[in-house]
């Protein structure tokens, strides 16, 4: 069982990403998160600064009302 | 060396020694506490090299050394050494070697070869521990299990006695207008409390009084009591969901605490919660408490206002807001933690005074009602919302259930001197039906704020001035919320936490009894609050009181003036309201807030309201 199921709502990625502006920035972060394995991703924030952007995505593992499996399996 | 004695304490020799050129206020913190407890303590100076400490240390035959290091760079070469040279001087034999500082990891500093290593983060009772032989748990502070009572000592006279003679006044037609009538939200209030009584022992007249609950319910509500079809979004909490809540409960004494937080020990906070889910809402709650939430308030959903009406059973919503139910109210309250304090609001809505009814039986200690903000800023009929009102106010004097005031009408464009006005007429009929209400002032950047130019050169006049004029006008408690740092917060989550954690400060500092506050997710609009956004804002709180201390927080001269201004604003409108003589009529003229302001009196129960048989 992956450690994401012990997550007990959502995963905060924060970092800067090196972009032409806040759309790119938010592109590659979105599709970062995808790369993590994060299939309900958003961007919570993200504002440029120099040579890109600050950027703060979110993966939800569980929405509420979801079906939890944080105590499943062993991870 | 002066030197005290600890009874029952082995005195140590112990070494300290800085390996940075200067920085040893580490040491010298450690010095002072093994000083008071007996110990004989040597602080080398910090311009010594390494064989120089060891040679120095040698000569006194010490029990420990402990050297401190915050610089990082080149760390671990240089621990490394100096455990090779103690070695070599054959200091191992007898004295323990520990090292901390900033730069230090606990870990590395034993990969090492040192007996321990201290963080960053450790406190000096820790290092005063090691050398005592005791064990210091560092994760585990403290949270008082008793509750506050927010409303201790506090008279309700009026300081003001031209305003407090306007409110009283008005407060007592309201309530004279509204004993008088009825609607459909009193006598289901009436028929909760019969239904729960009879739920047990005679499932015959339980019978009886849900078929005669269900007649005056309606919409998707009525739908469910009828035919038991769901409503929109919502579905059954399983089995193994109240497993979890109550192992939440099972646990709760060996709950870890974090003791960075227990500055917020002697502070009312509040958040919020209602994520929808009563599962999700018992962990945030559990985990909000153990940053140093001392209270937390129930939301529920948008929809439930709407309708005449409240479900039975436990639910689970997939959208914003947990659905009020007995069910739902007691699984939450089955995973509280003791001593904390729990807030089910009835502020707005068709189903007021039942609200406060599922408040009492689940075991809530507060509750929350505001005629003017549920008629003018939350779509609720003022004629309903005063019959529901008053009647809610009752029941929650009759329950022991104290309750905000709140006036979140603000948010809406009402004037500040309009909601206070408001919030004062409520919170005195409130007091002369034997209630115990707070006030609660918004703090935010309203619009108010942004138009007359109270917030534009900071945040600080315009909060502490609401805080100055209530104070004056009522011995009340006050309640900032709800949540402090409205329309301040941005979803950036450090500025977002800063701007909670500064309001927060600003009203603690201005005397208030409690508050409450967002998570960094305040500005966020894209899902569901998640759990470390709660626990940042709970930090930068405690990190915000323990900045500020007994130091205060100064307003400048202009808080006296915009002071002045809403006491004349208050009085103002107060004074309209009286001569008009029809509490129900100046909500709907306006008197209270109107159209021009962003106040619209509310449509939901528009005509429900019939005369007392």
């Amino acid at each position: 069982m992956s450690i994401k199921h012990r997550i007990l709502d959502g995963c905060d990625v924060e970092t800067f990403i090196l972009c032409k502006d806040v759309d790119e920035g938010k592109t590659l972060g979105l599709r970062l998160m995808a790369e993590l394995g994060f299939e309900d991703a958003d961007v919570v924030f993200c504002e440029m600064g120099g040579p890109g952007v600050r950027i703060r995505l979110r993966g939800y593992v569980y929405r509420p009302s979801a079906d939890y499996q944080w105590y499943d399996q062993e991870v | 060396m002066e030197q005290g004695r600890s009874k029952g304490i082995t005195p140590r020799k112990v070494v300290l020694a800085p390996l940075d050129p200067v920085h040893d206020v580490g040491l010298k913190l450690i010095r002072r506490k093994l000083l008071e407890r007996g110990h004989e303590v040597t602080l080398l100076p910090p311009d010594l090299s390494m064989e120089e400490i060891v040679a120095r240390a040698k000569a006194m035959d010490p029990d420990f050394i402990m050297i401190s290091r915050a610089l990082s760079y080149g760390i671990s070469e240089l621990l490394a050494k100096f455990v090779d040279l103690c070695d070599a001087a054959g200091l191992r034999e007898k004295a323990k070697l520990v090292a901390g500082g900033l730069s230090m990891k606990p870990v590395i500093a034993q990969e090492l070869g040192f007996d321990a290593g201290f963080g960053p983060d450790t406190p000096v009772e820790a290092a005063v521990a090691y050398v005592e032989g005791q064990e210091l748990d560092l994760s585990t502070g403290s949270r008082r299990r008793e509750k506050a009572d927010l409303t201790a000592g506090f008279t309700y006279k009026f300081l003001d006695s031209e305003i407090g003679y306007l409110c009283t006044t008005i407060a007592q037609q309201l309530i004279d207008w509204a004993n008088k009538h009825t609607s459909s939200g009193v006598e289901r209030a009436r028929l909760r409390i019969e239904m729960e009584s009879e739920r047990d022992s005679n499932p015959g007249l339980y019978s009886t009084l849900r078929n005669d609950y269900a007649s005056l319910t309606s919409g998707e509500v009525k739908e469910w009591y009828l035919t038991g079809k769901h409503v929109s979004h919502t579905r059954p909490i399983t089995e193994k969901e109240a497993g979890y809540i109550r192992s939440l409960l099972k646990n709760a004494d060996s709950i870890v605490i974090p003791r960075s937080q227990d500055i917020l020990n002697d502070r009312n906070v509040f958040v919020q919660y209602g994520t929808g889910c009563p599962v999700m809402d018992a962990y945030h709650i559990n985990l909000s408490v153990a940053w140093g939430a001392r209270g937390v308030v129930h939301f529920d959903p948008s929809w439930g206002a709407r309708n005449e009406g409240l479900l039975e059973q436990a639910w689970s919503h997939e959208h914003d807001g947990t659905v009020l139910t007995l069910d739902n109210l007691r699984l939450i309250k089955g995973g509280l933690i003791p001593g904390i304090l729990w807030q089910v609001r009835a502020h707005r809505g068709l189903n007021t005074p039942e609200t406060v009814v599922l408040a009492h039986l689940s075991g809530a200690d507060l509750t929350k009602i505001n005629i003017v903000y549920g008629s003018l800023g939350a779509g609720t009929d003022p004629e309903r919302l005063t019959v529901d009102g008053v009647e809610a106010m009752r029941l929650a004097a009759q329950h022991n259930l104290p309750y905000d005031v709140v006036t979140n009408e603000e948010l809406c464009g009402v004037p500040a001197a309009k909601a206070f006005a408001g919030m004062l007429i409520v919170a005195t009929a409130g007091v002369l039906q034997g209630g115990r209400p707070l006030l609660q002032p918004l703090f935010a950047n309203s619009p108010e704020g942004m138009v007359t130019g109270y917030t534009e050169h900071n945040f600080i006049d315009f909060n502490v001035a609401k805080m100055r004029v209530l104070s004056s006008i009522i011995d009340a408690p006050i309640w900032p919320g709800a949540p402090v740092g409205f329309l301040t917060q941005t979803q950036d989550r450090c500025q977002s936490s800063v701007m909670t954690a500064l309001h927060a400060a600003l009203a603690l500092d201005s005397g208030a009894t409690a508050v409450t506050i967002a998570s960094s997710d305040e500005a966020y609009a894209g899902g569901p609050i998640t759990a470390p956004a709660r626990v940042d804002t709970l930090k930068a709180t405690a990190a915000a009181l323990r900045f500020f201390g007994e130091g205060g927080i100064s307003p400048t001269p202009e808080a006296e003036r915009i002071e002045t201004e809403l006491r004349e604003g208050i009085l103002e409108v107060l004074k309209k309201v009286a001569a008009r003589g029809d509490f129900v009529a100046s909500l709907y003229e306006g008197h209270l807030g109107d159209k021009e302001d962003g106040a619209y009196p509310g449509r939901s129960g528009k005509g429900t309201v019939t005369l007392k048989h």
